[in-house]
């Protein structure tokens, strides 16, 4: 009996089942596609993203989102982006090898800053977004923004202070062990170096040599005595190879400790004041009182700035290795999905062109038409050989804001040369107003200018955030309780400047930048506390350090004659043993000079046969 | 409990089917790979197309599809370390890289280590799977299959209207 091999009945069921896989398809592409947008771009971004209706023209290629918000990472209750529609026309070409390659990007009806309707859900979880947001807000807390004091001095109060306490004298202690295990590690050294023995053996060739006449000694004598004397000479120079080695070793390890004794100044300036923050003594350094106004909210700016440079970071990786990423939700594991870049091929992401062409509506400062391009933004910089550029310009004289200029570009081509640089700035903008950290004033800055410069070159950030205004106004809130006489001082201060000029400045590696602030704010401050309380003030100051001394002295005082007596011995026993090195080493040349008759000591002598 | 039901259902039928023994284990090694590798996949439908037109036994695919869910649940962490190793072999990785710039082929989701996985599984595992099944169907046949015909069961099920439909796909 012949075997069928092929069910020529079952292919009108199968046409059947892919016609409504097919429909099924049709149907549910486009709630589906919106959901995957919205969870991914969720994922991606850590922040959510609500998508009100997506609609797939498969003719075009194109894919339209409608009512678009992204909510604010750092404030849920607003938006950072609204729009009321954007088109994405898709290269179908790039679509086949599934990736998503836009050509042209329009978008209307754009806002900022909108207020949500309902308060965004926050991004839990372990995906990178969420951990970035995370690691961004620990970041901020580093920034230890003292609050501005301005209790009246109290010159009765007594300071105790636990010697414990004091961050100098636990600097204290872990340097005088590290001055110890520095000490033993310098013995070693000398050990190893060996210099006695060396010298010791050079010194008995000399004697040997000093003992003999060449005359005695015929031509294979001298020979074996000179040999014998440059092979002594040899080592010599390896034994001052090894002690010049030693030297730099005695050098960095010295140099250490005096790094070490410069931590204890800057720790005993911290002790200061802590022990003033303990007295609760006004502070009328001018850098002080700026950070203590401005900059908590500086570091807010900074870090949002920091939490989008982060984000471009990881999905704009340089290079073309391939890259992992967790695979799609499922009911079964996700495992990891690995993307193959290649040259000359499309990367996995890429918008060539967004043109945004967005209003600001209603009665808000922002009302207006805007312009911007945004070009390059892409999964795999290294493939599209380009930085990413994005540019948004208005100019409006006369109306709520005069102008806006944003710059940014994001250049993740080549690995090892990693530049993100944003400028912004806006002129003639209704500047938020704010209360001052610890201090019962508010401040309304009116209408001003407002710049955010942010540049991360690969692991160094430098960044400037300013404000200012001259149309400055304050506020008075004690909440029923009296201002004392101080804050009464610094009200008059305030109260009587109409304009304000805030800098902010961050640089340094991104781990750990340096904040400052200065205002002209603080610097009035500052003169006007100098001179009311300023004689009051610094005797207190004094007592203060003189406290701080008296514990820390006992601690700190035999550190540094450790490590004066570390050096001292350390350069005393190499100069030693360099001089001793040096003697037989002349003693050597001479008696080499006394067997070569005057010779050179590089020449060689004939050998002759016997 | 539905489930079940429909299980032990398709396994009777399967079973007692025309086919011979070597059908439905066909059936059942290809249909292993609905639920050794994740579902919605290319490749699945390209199976799934292969046991509606190929003379094999589709209850045998639907069979092979159910027994091997869980044990696809189960090996899963062992199909990630398979495929993520593959993935990840610097002797392949021109290959997955043409693969991945091919048009239509990224769409198979090779380049998930499960998905990978799980197929170079199947693949390893269905010669295996059908000489198994093709000994387990002859060894029923010839022993209970007779007495479970005659069963007020069997002729219960193969009386439904289900089974009707059933039998446009029998071998």
């Amino acid at each position: 009996m012949r075997v069928k091999i092929f069910r020529w009945k079952a292919i009108g069921p199968l046409l059947l089942f892919l016609l409504v896989v097919g429909l099924l398809v049709w149907l549910f592409a486009e709630p589906i596609a919106r959901d995957t947008t919205e969870e991914v771009s969720t994922e991606l971004l850590g922040t959510q993203v609500d998508v009100g209706r997506l609609d797939i023209i498969a003719g075009e290629a194109s894919v339209d989102l409608r009512a678009l918000q992204v909510a604010d990472p750092f404030n849920l209750s607003k938006n950072l982006v609204e729009a009321d529609e954007i088109r994405l026309k898709l290269n179908p070409d790039a679509l086949a090898e599934k990736k998503f390659v836009i050509e042209r990007f329009a978008l209307r009806g754009m806002r900022f800053g909108t207020t949500r309707e309902t308060p965004a859900r926050p991004v839990e979880g372990e995906g990178f977004a969420p951990q970035a947001l995370r690691q961004v807000r620990q970041w901020a807390r580093q920034f230890d923004v003292p609050l501005l004091k301005l209790t009246p001095i109290d010159t009765v109060r007594q300071l105790v202070l636990n010697p414990t306490q004091l961050g100098t004298v636990q600097a204290a202690q872990g340097l005088a062990a590290r001055t110890d295990s520095t000490r033993r590690a310098l013995d070693q050294g000398f050990q190893q170096v060996d210099v006695r023995g060396t010298v010791d053996s050079a010194r008995a060739v000399a004697e040997r040599l000093a003992a003999t006449n060449p005359r005695q000694l015929g031509l294979d004598g001298t020979r074996r005595a000179i040999e014998d004397a440059r092979a002594a000479l040899k080592r010599l120079d390896q034994a001052k190879g090894r002690l010049e080695g030693l030297e730099r070793q005695v050098n960095g390890g010295v140099d250490l400790l005096g790094a070490g004794l410069g931590n204890l100044d800057e720790a005993r300036r911290k002790d200061y004041a802590f022990a003033r923050s303990l007295l609760q003594l006004p502070t009328f350094s001018a850098p002080e009182i700026g950070n203590a106004f401005f900059g908590q909210v500086s570091v807010d700016r900074f870090q949002q700035a920091l939490y989008w440079a982060e984000l471009a970071r990881h999905y704009m990786p340089p290079g073309l290795l391939p890259r992992q990423n967790t695979g799609p939700d499922r009911l079964r594991a996700s495992g990891m999905t690995v993307r193959f870049p290649k040259e000359r091929e499309w990367p996995s992401f890429l918008m060539q062109l967004g043109q945004i062409d967005f209003a600001i509506g209603g009665k808000t400062p922002l009302t207006g038409a805007y312009e911007a391009t945004v070009r390059g933004l892409t999964s795999a910089p290294a493939l599209y050989g380009k930085p990413m550029v994005v540019r948004a310009r208005r100019s409006a004289a006369g109306s709520a804001i005069a102008s806006i200029d944003v710059d940014a570009v994001i250049d993740h081509v080549r690995p090892g040369q990693i530049r993100d640089s944003v400028a912004a700035r806006l002129r003639g903008v209704a500047l938020p107003d704010f209360n001052l950290p610890g201090l019962p004033f508010r401040l309304a800055p009116g209408t001003g200018s407002s710049s955010l410069t942010f540049a991360l070159r690969d692991d160094r950030v430098q960044a400037r955030w300013a404000i200012g205004s001259d149309q400055v106004t304050w506020a008075l809130d004690t909440a029923g309780r009296r201002i004392n006489e101080i804050e009464r001082l610094v009200w008059r201060v305030v109260s009587g400047l109409d304009n304000l000029s805030v800098d902010a400045r961050m640089t340094g590696a991104i781990r750990s930048p340096k904040l400052s602030v200065s205002s002209n704010l603080d610097r009035a401050i500052a003169q006007r506390l100098k001179a009311v309380v300023g004689e009051e003030l610094a005797k207190a100051e004094r007592r203060v350090r003189a406290k701080v001394d008296s514990l820390v002295a006992e601690r700190v005082e035999p550190v540094k004659r450790q490590i004066a007596e570390v050096r001292t011995q350390a350069q005393g026993r190499l100069a030693a043993e360099q001089k001793r090195l040096d003697e037989v080493e002349a003693r050597l040349q001479a008696e080499l000079k006394r067997l070569t008759g005057g010779l050179a000591p590089g020449i060689e002598l004939p050998k002759i046969q016997f | 409990m539905f489930a079940i039901l429909k299980l032990i259902q398709s396994i009777i039928k399967t079973l007692h089917s025309e086919g011979t023994p070597g059908q439905v284990a066909l059936g059942i090694a290809l249909g292993s790979v609905l639920g050794l590798t994740p579902l919605m996949n290319v490749h699945n439908l390209i199976v799934f197309s292969i046991i509606v037109l190929l003379n094999v036994s589709f209850g045998g695919g639907m069979l092979g599809w159910a027994l091997f869910v869980p044990v696809g649940f189960i090996l899963d962490p062992v199909f990630h370390a398979i495929g993520l190793r593959l993935l990840e072999a610097p002797s392949l990785r021109p290959l997955w890289t043409d693969l991945f710039n091919t048009p239509l082929v990224p769409y198979t989701n090779f380049n998930n280590s499960v998905v990978l996985g799980s197929v170079v599984g199947w693949l390893l595992l269905t010669v295996p799977i059908f000489f198994a099944a093709r000994w387990g169907v002859a060894r029923y046949r010839a022993t209970i299959g007779e007495r479970v015909r005659q069963s007020k069961l069997y002729k219960a099920l193969t009386a439904s209207q289900v089974y009707n439909w059933y039998r446009i796909f029998r071998p």
